[in-house]
């Protein structure tokens, strides 16, 4: 059903090919950044430079979320904490994922509803509290 | 922080990140899993009191964009009749495992609009509906719109202080109910009834995986 | 360096530009307020019946995914209702390249699907006019492709290719199954049923997610006796009413459904309306930012003419030429004007049509279209006017023009 054009027409005239053409795609396709989805910036052993890139043009308040995210933080947390729309954080979360500089967590309802197992774990946790 | 000061957010770096496992992934993070409850109802009905009650963190707050369906029948469009609106939404977190984290979302969903949460319930595990039985008929809309999703829910009865007392038949008819939908009683200030409220959303869903 | 387009919007346009500026290298992030799977669970979002030319961007993008399940539309029937409950006129016209409506429901969850599997940045998040302000720096292009919504309102209307002020028509539109064949045809075609006054009947072959149907797609003239389904909010109310309307005005197309004609699911039907409006193509930001409007968003014409989703393709098949020709030079708002006026140019022909066909017929278009009864070319001519409607300038729209082209016809004829 899903035909592979990768290297037909045009595009195998471009100088700008994608990667996807040999990779299929970027290397964490297809998340939804639910607005519980957890999200670190990547490289943060490596100090502020990498991820940082002196050489970018990123917008303050990408550079904003790179150091929020220094530490493991939700969506919701970033839109909240740097008072930015929920939808401008998902763009630009996005963003950063795909230029990989910053990791996107699977979460429990990726795949639809969360399973059997971790909902157990989930009723194990809250009896606890 | 050498941004502070200069750069959006100082405040947010105040909310201390997640506790992490020591573990680390093949890409250097580290391993850990999310996922959230919804806490609906009307106005007032002590949404955010339940949140905080079992909040690791101030809840904070995040505006974001919400299909609203109006009442209105005079579409201008030509699509069904839906209109996006700016909402506020209430949030907290709590660690239920090193690796396991709860977050708990309060919805809007009062008033002259039917809200469409599509994009708040998505992946959830379920919800919870609150409803003050001085006034009732403010829980009516969060309750179609999860009988409409599917979404696994529990109606919670806040007990406020001299909230007037019923018997359970009387408020499931008054609610409307379905005999499956699990209706408890809360006190949201209470950090235990909270999260045996929310832990009995997790039984539902649990009941409604078996069911599948 | 990869250049970064936004694009606003999972429709037509939005998803044809956006899996076509992938394969040709661009970094393209696409925001939809709902994932594949809300996408097909919910409602019917338009007819979508496109026609050769159309289809043929979809294929030169390998992205004409149900060319071999879809029914073909290989006609356009027109019917004229004669006061009596009869058909005045019925004739058919020959495409000469067939067209086909694939559900929307099924293609943009599918080209979501594809556009994410090859490495697309999907954000899924209903999208406001404050938020676009965000997007402007971020990227080097912003494309606003959403629709009819409110977003359009960032666009200024043009009133001197607007005129109209107000929605022309009601639209009902119901997916069917069970619709009994015409028994006098062999060939799938879209038919058009006139009902002067009062409206337009069309049924429409598709594909839709339980496989080929029927719509059945009224447009009621504001206030009259089609105008009746505001207020019906469940599909089998807004099917029942559909069924009684056609037995009362277009009795031959009700007899098609008397041997049962079901929903093809709790997401078949739309209703609304909407004026027809063309709006300057360039929003400013208030960063100072330009955003380019897609497709719907700067020309939405009114559906009697079916040319939505073909205007939607050629849009994106336009503009994805005239980014790809801009090179490393910068999206401004010199470019993003005369990008929309090549736009412009090309479904401003359909754009004159469909805004007369909304109109009362002049008496020249009468007795064209009672003349195509009797001679096949004029049939012929018109169907395949869906598909190219620049051909209507040369023989349609002045009755000198027309009267010479019949004329022409008789003459050969002889």
């Amino acid at each position: 059903m899903v035909a592979d054009d990768g290297g037909r027409g045009s595009a195998s005239r471009s100088a700008r090919v994608r990667p996807y053409a040999l990779t299929q795609g970027r290397t964490a396709p297809g998340h939804i950044l639910f607005v519980e989805t957890l999200v670190t910036t990547l490289d943060c052993e490596q100090g502020e430079e990498s991820a940082l890139d002196a050489g970018r043009r990123d917008m303050p308040e990408v550079r904003a979320i790179i150091v929020l995210c220094r530490g493991v933080r939700s969506v919701a947390e970033v839109s909240a904490l740097l008072n930015l729309p929920l939808g401008v954080v998902r763009v630009l979360i996005s963003d950063l994922a795909a230029q990989g500089r910053i990791s996107v967590y699977q979460t429990a309802g990726d795949t639809g509803r969360p399973d059997r197992a971790l909902l157990e774990r989930l009723l194990g946790g809250l009896r606890r509290l | 922080m050498d941004y502070a000061g200069s750069e959006p957010g100082v405040a947010g770096l105040h909310v201390p990140p997640l506790a992490v496992p020591n573990q680390r992934r093949s890409d250097g993070t580290p391993p850990i899993t999310s996922t959230k409850i919804v806490v609906s109802g009307g106005f007032g009905v002590g949404k955010t009191t339940l949140v905080a009650s079992v909040s690791e963190i101030e809840p904070l707050t995040t505006e974001s964009v919400m299909t609203v369906m109006s009442e209105s029948t005079d579409r201008l469009d030509g699509l069904p009749d839906k209109t996006t609106t700016t909402v506020a939404m209430d949030f907290g977190r709590v660690t239920l495992e090193s690796d396991l984290v709860l977050y708990l979302f309060g919805t809007p969903g009062q008033g002259r609009f039917q809200f469409m949460w599509d994009d708040l319930v998505r992946g959830a595990v379920g919800a919870i509906v609150m409803v003050d039985t001085r006034r009732v008929e403010e829980c009516f809309p969060a309750i179609d719109y999860f009988e409409r999703s599917g979404l696994p829910f529990v109606v919670a009865i806040n007990m406020f202080d001299g909230s007037p007392m019923y018997e359970e038949s009387d408020l499931r008819d008054a609610l409307s109910l379905r005999p499956e939908t699990p209706l408890i009683e809360c006190d949201a200030r209470n950090r235990r009834s909270s999260a045996e409220a929310l832990a009995q959303v997790v039984v539902h869903a649990l009941r409604m995986v078996g069911a599948r | 360096m990869l250049r970064k387009i936004l694009i606003v919007g999972a429709g037509q346009a939005g998803l044809q530009l956006a899996l076509g500026l992938q394969a040709r290298g661009y970094e393209v992030t696409v925001m939809s307020d709902r994932t594949p799977d809300e996408i097909r669970a919910g409602d019917v979002m338009s007819t979508q019946c496109m026609f050769g030319t159309a289809l043929g961007h979809e294929r030169a993008l390998g992205l004409d995914l149900w060319d071999a399940t879809a029914p073909r539309v290989e006609g356009v029937g027109v019917s004229v209702a004669g006061p009596d409950g009869t058909r005045a006129v019925d004739w058919l016209g020959r495409l000469d390249a067939y067209g086909q409506s694939v559900d929307q429901r099924i293609k943009m969850a599918e080209w979501l699907d594809l556009f994410v599997a090859r490495g697309g940045g999907l954000v899924v998040h209903p999208v406001a006019v404050s938020d676009i302000e965000w997007y402007g720096g971020n990227f080097d292009l912003v494309l606003l492709a959403a629709g009819k919504g409110p977003l359009a309102g960032m666009f200024d209307r043009d009133s001197l290719r607007s005129p109209y002020e107000r929605p022309m028509r009601s639209l009902a539109v119901a997916y069917v199954h069970g619709l009994a064949p015409r028994p006098d045809r062999d060939t799938g075609a879209v038919q058009c049923n006139l009902i002067p006054g009062v409206g337009e009947l069309f049924v429409i072959p598709a594909l839709t997610l339980s496989g080929p149907c029927d719509i059945l797609f009224f447009e009621g003239v504001p206030g009259g006796p089609l105008d009746v389904f505001q207020g019906i909010r469940s599909p089998q109310g807004r099917l029942n009413l559909t069924l009684s309307l056609m037995r009362q005005y277009v009795p031959w197309e009700y007899e098609r459904t008397t041997t049962g004609v079901e929903l093809t699911d709790s997401g078949a039907t739309l209703c609304g309306r909407y004026a027809p409006t063309v709006r300057r193509p360039v929003a400013q930001l208030e960063c100072g930012a330009p955003v380019l409007g897609v497709a719907d968003v700067v020309v939405a014409n009114d559906p009697i003419t079916g040319q939505g989703s073909n205007n939607a393709a050629r849009c994106a098949a336009i503009y994805l030429s005239a980014i790809e020709e801009r090179g490393e030079r910068p999206f401004d708002r010199a470019w993003m004007e005369a990008t929309f006026e090549a736009y412009w140019s090309s479904v401003a022909p359909a754009t004159k049509w469909t805004n007369a066909m909304l109109s009362p017929p002049p008496p020249h278009v009468l007795d064209l279209i009672a003349a195509a009864q009797s001679r096949q070319p004029i049939a012929d001519r018109f169907a395949n006017g869906f598909d190219e409607p620049a051909d209507f300038e040369h023989w349609f729209f002045d009755p000198t023009k027309a009267a010479t082209y019949v004329t022409t016809l008789d003459g050969n004829d002889a």
